[in-house]
């Protein structure tokens, strides 16, 4: 009988983690995102890209347009090709689109302005940062957004990306400490 | 590296780097991709294989190339030259390509001025001088480069025979001619292989294998193997100033520049009378080696009996030896014969056929590198000033730099009526040009390599593009030949636009004679750029050993300038060519530790005597010039040199080289040596004054003593011997 209880506690135990882990919109108990803000500039874009419909009304996710994020230190800003994928035919009546095509058929990419950066002597890798909190936990990667979220806020509320985390020492180690990320220095400053 | 590769991606479109990089959002550009390859991923490299250019060694390197750019340079472990290894120079390989001091546009002579002009009006006047409409006589067009190989060599052969020319100069300040003249002469070998990794024993005399000469880096390899050996081999360097090799000797001697070959043959002498057999030599020779006693070879060296004797015991106990001579040999009147004295050395000991072995006979003699000395440059200097030539064409190559001033070699050049100088960098040649074509980096070019000297598989060096051209209004040097063929024989050359199409017909007939029937057309060509070689099979030579009467003459004393000048080159800067490369600029010296600067070593002795202090600024003075220089008090120097190294003194060249230092061979005498013609670069005679300044010697460590403070603690060998166990 106590055995029986044990078991279908564990059990219960067992799907809530799941539920917790799965529910749409969190990020389960087994990590504790960075906290801290950023009050960033509003930075003038070659295109004022508007991340808000592509993740809020299209669903798309962010790893489709940048694919590099899981490969590579870099998450790499989407080729142009990647954009006239779909821009070739959807809203080609849209000024910003009108302006894409232009780029796309002079043969050149719009110079983005970077928003985002560490400086040149920490060495970010965003393919373990996504291993960590996605692939090796299992996370759904249909809700990465809220994992990018931790580093780049949220971009389903912005247009184009404005820094809204402080990015700094202080800020990272303090979420290596919580999630048990190395705490070697030359992990990072290399 | 960030600046280069992702960051200031188009800011290094227009070469215009930022000199900060910052954090502030939205300041910074970041370009993606148009349309990506499909292996391309941002920040993870790939990297591809060639061929180095920055010494004529001809090392396999790779490139590591991230977003398009070329990051790093390391060996590529597959090249029997270097087998993965690479050197200081090849490393700042990466500073040519990226230097802001590129020439990015062609430049014409208007007004006695140099300003820029296009490639459609460059080669127009290149086709009404030197087009298929233009007379020209025989042996009035001239080539003038640095060491050249592979098909570089065979376009250039092609453009003089299109011509109707002979006339190809090749010059390297920094070469082994006599070493070769020697070998040819001796060996019928002119670029024997060197085994270091099979000696016991290296005597070298002046050689710097493990920095200047011939392949460094290739010798490097052999050396430590050489030194890791069970029974560890052991070094002594002879010479006159202490270079990287004489740096790491069990034992080194300074020797009275000039007297090597007496040495060799006292050394001879002590061999013959401690049981070595001589029979096999000519009376003649044995003549020579009788002439010359340990008392008397004290006398002319400068080095005692005792140690004579000591070198001599190590030659005979350890066997097999290798003797090798370097440019301080071979840069006296009497170079020729001294360096032949060193290699009846290698007869007498047994070491041709050991230490010494036959070299491959390259199947393709018109890719076989055309190796430069400095014979070509006094030749072209005299052709210069005979009028000999209506165009001169200079690629790789900057005499007006080298050339000593007694030659007045760029007040002559202006009896060239046409000068088309193919650069990368606005040289001291360049400014002297009429019309100047800007060149492609090696890291942006096709090229074949073979280098003069080969390791045990013969290889070609393939040289691929790592990148896309930095600069739009640059060539390809094979673009600008294929180019100026077309405009002499179109029939046969327009069918390359340009050099791509050129490599690309030569590999196709290039499979079958390299073995390679049984791959297609575009696996070998494939294969080629992947291992960044071809392999070939060059069938060994025989070396019939016929000795050279070596006919070593002391030099006299002359008591108006009684020091001799020791032009030193070094790993790093070497014969000029990367003063303008800051890594190699702030790499210091490897015996004095100086940066950025030039200086005159000499003896404390020698300082003594005529009052001089370390950082005192001294005029050096030759019969044909003068130098101001600090001196620098070192002892591994003999007291009768007075060393300058070479690199510096620059007048052109872009912003790290230009106004720095001083240059040596300026002041050099323009005697030779008797037999080959080189130019006796170690020959010349100096006087030294004060001129009562003083200035601070800029050098790592800036102290040789630990004053006191015992920071390496040293124990002797007798107490070493005296520990067992920790």
């Amino acid at each position: 009988m106590v055995r029986w209880v044990n078991k279908q506690v564990a059990r219960i135990a067992a799907a809530a983690l799941v539920w917790m882990m799965t529910s749409a919109g969190s990020v389960a108990q087994d990590i504790i995102p960075p906290v801290g803000l950023h009050d960033g500039e509003d930075v003038a874009q070659p295109i004022e890209f508007p991340h808000n419909i592509h993740v809020e009304v299209n669903k798309i996710n962010c790893m489709y347009c940048h694919t590099y994020a899981r490969r590579s230190k870099v998450a790499g800003i989407p080729p142009t090709s990647k954009c006239m994928g779909c821009h070739k035919i959807i809203a080609t009546d849209k000024p910003r689109i009108q302006k894409l095509t232009e780029y796309w058929q002079k043969g050149e990419s719009p110079k983005w302005k970077k928003v985002h950066d560490v400086p040149d002597y920490v060495h970010f890798t965003h393919e373990r940062h996504i291993k960590k909190f996605v692939f090796d936990r299992d996370y759904p990667v249909e809700d990465v957004k809220e994992i990018c979220a931790f580093c780049h806020g949220q971009l389903k509320d912005m247009t184009v990306a404005k820094k809204v985390k402080p990015l700094n020492m202080g800020w990272c180690v303090s979420c290596h400490e919580k999630n048990g990320g190395p705490s070697d220095c030359w992990k990072c400053h290399k | 590296m960030k600046a280069l590769g992702l960051g200031g991606t188009a800011a290094l479109a227009g070469c215009d780097l930022p000199t900060t990089v910052t954090l502030e959002e939205g300041k910074e550009d970041v370009v993606s991709y148009l349309l990506p390859e499909e292996y391309a991923i941002p920040g993870i490299a790939v990297w591809y294989a060639s061929t180095c250019t920055q010494c004529a060694a001809g090392c396999g390197i790779h490139g590591r190339v991230r977003e398009g750019r070329v990051l790093k340079i390391e060996g590529n472990p597959d090249a029997p030259i270097n087998a993965g290894k690479s050197c200081q120079m090849g490393q700042a390989g990466l500073q040519g390509h990226y230097n802001p001091d590129r020439i990015t546009t062609p430049m014409v002579r208007e007004g006695g001025k140099l300003v820029p002009t296009t490639w459609d009006k460059a080669l127009a006047m290149l086709t009404e001088k030197v087009g298929a409409k233009a007379t020209l006589n025989a042996d009035r067009v001239a080539w003038f480069t640095g060491t050249l190989s592979g098909h570089q060599r065979a376009l250039v052969g092609n453009h003089l025979e299109a011509t109707g020319s002979k006339q190809h100069f090749a010059h390297e300040i920094v070469n082994a001619s006599v070493w070769q003249a020697v070998s040819r002469d001796m060996l019928d070998d002119p670029m024997p292989r060197i085994r270091l990794d099979k000696a016991k024993l290296i005597l070298s005399f002046g050689a710097d294998f493990l920095g200047t000469w011939i392949s460094p880096v290739h010798f490097a390899g052999q050396y430590s193997k050489f030194r890791t050996a069970a029974d560890r081999g052991a070094l002594i360097q002879v010479e006159s100033k202490m270079s990287l090799t004489g740096g790491s000797a069990d034992l080194w001697v300074a020797i009275r520049p000039g007297t090597e070959g007496a040495l060799a043959l006292g050394l001879a002498n002590y061999l013959v009378a401690n049981g070595i057999n001589a029979a096999a030599l000519s009376a003649e020779v044995r003549d020579k080696i009788a002439a010359h006693d340990l008392q008397k070879v004290a006398g002319i060296t400068g080095i005692a009996v005792a140690q004579i004797e000591r070198i001599g015991k190590a030659l005979k106990s350890r066997n097999p030896s290798v003797v090798l001579a370097g440019p301080s040999v071979e840069g006296q009147v009497q170079g020729y014969e001294a360096v032949a004295a060193i290699m009846l050395l290698n007869v007498l000991l047994g070491n041709i056929g050991t230490t010494i072995e036959p070299s491959g006979k390259f199947p393709f003699p018109q890719l076989e590198a055309k190796t430069g000395g400095t014979r070509d440059l006094l030749a072209f200097a005299q052709a210069v000033q005979q009028k000999q030539f209506d165009v001169v064409f200079v690629y790789g190559a900057n005499p007006v730099f080298s050339a000593p001033a007694a030659l007045k070699l760029d007040e002559q050049l202006n009896n060239v009526p046409f000068k088309v100088v193919l650069a990368q960098f606005p040289d001291e040649t360049a400014m002297h040009a009429d019309l100047v074509l800007p060149v492609s980096s090696y890291l942006e070019d096709w090229g074949t390599h073979v280098a003069a000297y080969q390791a045990e598989q013969s290889q070609i060096g393939v040289q691929q593009p790592l990148m896309q051209k930095l600069y739009g209004d640059t060539r390809g040097f094979g673009d600008v030949m294929v180019a100026l063929l077309a405009m002499r024989n179109a029939a046969q050359w327009s069918a390359f636009p340009d050099s791509y199409s050129y490599m690309k017909n030569v590999f196709a007939n290039m499979k079958t004679s390299v073995g390679q029937a049984a791959l297609s057309g575009d696996e070998f060509w494939n294969n080629s750029l992947q291992t960044g070689m071809v392999k070939v099979d060059a069938p060994a030579r025989k070396h019939t050993v016929k000795p050279v009467v070596p006919n070593v003459a002391a030099s006299t004393a002359d008591a108006a300038y009684p020091y001799y000048l020791v032009p030193s080159p070094r790993m790093g800067l070497f014969d000029g060519r990367h003063a303008n490369l800051p890594w190699l600029q702030e790499s210091p010296d490897q015996i004095a530790k100086v940066v950025w600067d030039s200086w005159a070593e000499m003896h404390p002795s020698t300082a003594d005597k005529l009052g001089i202090a370390h950082g005192d600024v001294i005029k050096v003075e030759s019969e044909h010039g003068a130098l101001e220089v600090k001196a620098y008090l070192i002892k591994a120097i003999h007291p009768d040199a007075i060393s300058i190294p070479l690199g510096q003194g620059h007048t052109e060249y872009g912003r790290y080289a230009k106004g720095r230092g001083v240059n040596p061979l300026k002041i050099l005498k323009p005697v030779t040596d008797a037999k080959t013609g080189e130019l006796a670069m170690y020959a010349t005679r100096i006087k030294v004054s004060k001129t009562g300044k003083q200035e601070i010697i800029i050098r790592l460590g800036h102290s040789d003593t630990q004053h006191g403070r015992r920071l390496a603690r040293t124990v002797s060998v007798d107490v070493l011997k005296r520990t067992k166990g920790a």
